[in-house]
């Protein structure tokens, strides 16, 4: 299944750079799914990190994503690695670098000046791990909440201490810092009004907080709060098997289950080092697609109704209930699927799989667009739409925007061409992209995703191929109840798995699939047990929700409301 | 009741009546167990950091007035559009100057701005 | 997975004021009342007001959410028992359904609104997670939001189908006639 990685280790690109910082950087051993791997001293750390991002054979100008590993329990040197990851859009290259932090100094130069989510995701290290951003703006907690106490990714925090909460943040101390840093201040006659569009609010999504000032109806500063949905995804993947953490996989992005299965198993199998069977591939195609048809409803949906048109929302809820049929006769479940295991799936399909989808494809292009004929000339959702949330290329790159966001601003880029998996290339799809990257053409790149989705399903149900549907390793895939009670191969491969659980070599692999959202990558590191080392979700609308404040900032809190919709984001993916 | 405002008067007798009607009902028939939480003001479950001050911007007010002028004028036109007919050329006449005043007030506000939010 | 009612006051626990709620209907003489098995007819048509007009609090954080929109959409369709009008704001609504995994972050939001919603109110727990933790046994998750509020009925469900919600609602309707109005 190899990932692929454009460009050959040894080039002369690396060379350079490995010539510009002799002394400070070394090449480290090797990450499934990443092009190099190096090893960066402390002290060097911005500098490679602007080298790697500016240098005109490099440009690795996206920051996919920026996490610790605790290795305590394996080492006895430095107790931290700061491990970021980075992505040259142009090259289709995707390398780590490794930064090795002490517990008694634990400190670490903060990149935010250089890349726009860092600050983001180095909030989110300091409060799993404690580790100490230099130079950071606003290093408070951003998933647990303010009274806690400690560090819960280390190893040696126990997962079952809770702690309580009796009054949440009242974020004036971001807000003062918010004010100082605004280049134009508020004139002092005006009297601004500060509201909490807050966690238990109908246009919030969920669990979103956000403190806003206003004057008027203007937004002048936004602090956003999340963490009010961290569930722990992380330390309770540490604590369970391989397969064990599917279903936890399920309800990062609830709306689209199967892709996040999806993105989890092709992690974990790179890390094996085995490929899935071609009609495993086939079925994740054709029900990753179905998912991503399900989010972008759920997504265009909710959004519409925030804009009041709630027809739209019960048009395409009825159409996720067709869908939802399809699902459940092949998986069991309607939203939380659970699907994929490693190296295979759960369940071959049903007999009748192949008509039920083809039936239900026909339904999708009128309900769409029947949908869509209200919304798309219809004069208040353009005046509503059009011009609000605008994020220009460049910025969205330096957030780390991916997926549909990402392409609205008009930059074609999607995982499933420039780094095809599950026969992705064997399919005939466009991608659409959008021109500014306000919400029309958010909401606007959902619906033609849908109908390239459509696409998608249909030629995968012709092509998908008869066969098995576990990949033939026997210490990952349980087999057949024929060979189980056959012979006794099989009763000792099913017993160990069942007893000990798949086993994964040690090593650490990234991996990235296109979900609904965008990028949804797993960086995964193994020391050869039972339970993973560590399971890290690189989500995509955590780095799409970090650029908020930049949206709607200057604009209205009906413009904020529209534009909140139009990112997708959901909660559980966000917060993990 | 022959009268032409006799269905008016039921009207707003009703008008009145109903809401009383309600307001009385439910505070009778609820139950009644006031605590300070219950009477802390909401902002989305977080008690809010600062109350509103007393000083409002100006836009509010604006687009209040407005529409009260445009809502009033067309309270005028209703009736009249009813009654075109009976009213004659002076009915004609006089709605048409009330008309034109206020479509000069329109067209001074539009021109000057008071339309756009900002 | 079925409806398991409301178990003994649990203990309250976060720093907030602790709020007294007493069952519906339960004054002394309405307890007699009700142990005599007497509804009047006054009784029985604010009831059948009542229970005909639920107004839920769709306090949906997480995975149940998508699934309550289920329920509410036009093949489930909640309305037809009279829970349509969703409100979300506390003052509106007698009904708060919490759907999806409350965390200890989330706790003192929880209690807020609950607390600020006026009398007569009632609550579900839908999903696993609200009524238990689910499999989030963990440093952040809440382990069932009974520990911060009072629970009419627990759904269970990961998420429950949209037939669970409206039987929890149907059931939900039977006790409110069945006891004395509160009033």
């Amino acid at each position: 299944m190899a990932v692929r990685s454009a460009v050959n280790p040894g080039s002369t690109d690396y060379a350079r750079f490995e010539e510009r910082f002799r002394g400070a950087v070394a090449r480290d051993e090797g990450m499934v799914g990443v092009g190099a791997v190096w090893r960066v001293r402390r002290e060097a750390i911005l500098d490679v990190l602007r080298f790697l991002r500016d240098e005109s054979g490099l440009r690795f100008r996206m920051l996919t994503d920026l996490t610790a590993v605790d290795c305590a329990p394996v080492r006895d040197g430095d107790r931290f690695d700061v491990v970021y990851i980075l992505h040259s859009l142009e090259r289709g290259d995707r390398v780590a670098v490794k930064c090795a932090i002490p517990e008694e100094d634990c400190r670490c130069d903060s990149a935010h000046a250089l890349f726009a989510n860092a600050n983001w995701l180095e909030r989110e290290a300091w409060d799993m791990y404690g580790i100490e951003f230099r130079g950071h703006p606003n290093l408070k907690r951003m998933l647990n909440h303010k009274d806690f106490v400690g560090h819960p990714l280390r190893k040696d925090y126990d997962i079952y201490r809770g702690q309580w909460l009796s009054e949440s943040d009242d974020l004036l101390d971001e807000l003062e810092r918010r004010r100082e840093l605004d280049p134009r201040p508020v004139p002092a006659d005006r009297e601004t009004m500060v509201l909490n569009l807050g966690p238990s609010h109908p246009a919030a999504h969920g669990v979103l907080r956000n403190l806003v000032e206003l004057d008027g109806e203007t937004i002048l500063h936004a602090i956003p709060e999340i963490g009010y949905l961290h569930r722990g995804f992380e330390k309770s993947a540490e604590v369970h098997d391989w397969n064990q953490i599917v279903p936890y996989t399920d309800r990062l992005n609830y709306c689209s289950a199967i892709l996040n299965n999806i993105a989890y198993a092709r992690a974990v199998e790179a890390l094996c080092g085995i490929t899935a069977t071609d009609r495993t591939m086939f079925i994740r195609v054709i029900l990753g697609e179905l998912s991503r048809i399900m989010d972008h409803l759920v997504c265009n949906g909710a959004n519409l109704v925030d804009l009041g048109a709630l027809t739209n929302f019960w048009y395409l809820f009825n159409l996720r209930e067709k869908i939802y049929d399809v699902i459940e006769s092949v998986t069991g479940a309607r939203l939380t699927n659970s699907y994929t295991r490693i190296g295979s799936l759960w369940a071959d399909v049903p007999p009748e799989f192949s008509d039920s989808v083809r039936n239900v494809l026909r339904e999708i292009p009128k309900a769409v667009g029947d949908s869509e004929k209200l919304v798309v000339r219809n004069r208040i959702f353009i005046d509503r739409t059009v011009g609000v949330g605008k994020i220009s290329t460049e910025e969205a790159l330096s957030f780390g925007f991916t997926g549909p966001c990402l392409r609205a601003t008009g930059y074609e880029f999607d995982l499933r061409k420039a780094y095809p998996y599950d026969h992705y290339d064997a399919f005939d799809f466009e991608v659409p992209t959008g021109h500014q990257g306000d919400t029309y053409d958010r909401v606007m790149v959902r619906f033609e995703e849908i109908r390239q989705s459509v696409r998608i399903v249909e030629q995968a149900l012709k092509m998908m191929p008869e066969g098995p549907i576990k990949a033939d390793h026997p210490a990952l895939t349980i087999p057949d109840k024929k060979q189980t009670y056959g012979n006794i191969e099989g009763l000792v491969n099913h017993f160990k798995i069942i007893m000990h659980g798949v086993q994964v070599p040690k090593g650490e692999a990234y991996v990235a699939s296109e979900a609904a959202n965008g990028e949804l990558g797993f960086y995964i590191v193994s020391d050869g047990g039972q339970t993973p080392y560590k399971c890290r979700c690189r989500a995509a609308c955590f780095h799409i929700y970090s650029a908020f404040p930049r949206l709607v900032e200057g604009g209205m809190i009906a413009d904020a409301v529209a534009t909140l919709g139009s990112l997708n984001i959901i909660a559980g993916e966000l917060e993990r | 009741m022959s009268s032409p405002y006799a269905p008016l008067i039921v009207a707003l007798f009703l008008a009145a009546l109903i809401p009383v009607a309600f307001v009385i009902l439910g505070s009778r028939l609820g139950p009644r167990r006031p605590s300070a939480e219950k009477t802390t003001p909401y902002e989305s479950g977080i008690l809010p950091s600062r109350l509103p001050g007393d000083r409002m911007p100006v836009k509010f007010y604006l687009v209040a007035v407005l529409f009260l002028l445009f809502d009033v004028e067309a309270v005028f036109l209703f009736p009249w559009a009813v009654a075109r007919h009976r009213l004659g050329d002076a009915g004609q006449i006089g709605m048409a100057i009330f008309f034109a005043i206020l479509v000069l007030g329109l067209a001074y506000e539009w021109r000057k701005g008071a339309m756009e939010w900002d | 997975m079925g409806l398991i009612s409301r178990p003994e006051r649990p203990e309250l626990r976060t720093g907030v004021q602790k709020t007294r709620r007493l069952p519906a209907g339960a004054s002394d003489e309405a307890a007699a009342v009700r142990d005599a098995g007497f509804v009047t007819r006054f009784d029985a048509l604010l009831n059948w007001a009542r229970k005909n007009s639920i107004w839920p609090l769709p306090y949906g954080t997480a995975c149940c959410a998508i699934e309550f929109m289920g329920a509410v959409d036009s093949v489930f369709d909640l309305s037809r028992f009279g829970a349509e009008v969703v409100r979300f704001s506390p003052r509106q609504s007698d009904l708060l359904l919490v759907a999806g995994t409350i965390t200890y972050k989330q706790a003192p939001i929880l209690r807020r609104i609950y607390d600020q919603m006026p009398e007569p109110k009632w609550v579900f727990a839908m999903g696993v997670c609200a009524s238990s933790g689910g499999f989030y046994d963990n440093y952040c998750t809440l382990q069932g939001i009974d520990k911060v509020i009072p629970v009419d009925f627990y759904i269970g469900g990961c998420p429950p189908r949209p037939e669970a919600v409206l039987k929890a609602l149907l059931e939900l309707q039977k006790r409110i006639e069945s006891a004395p109005a509160a009033r």
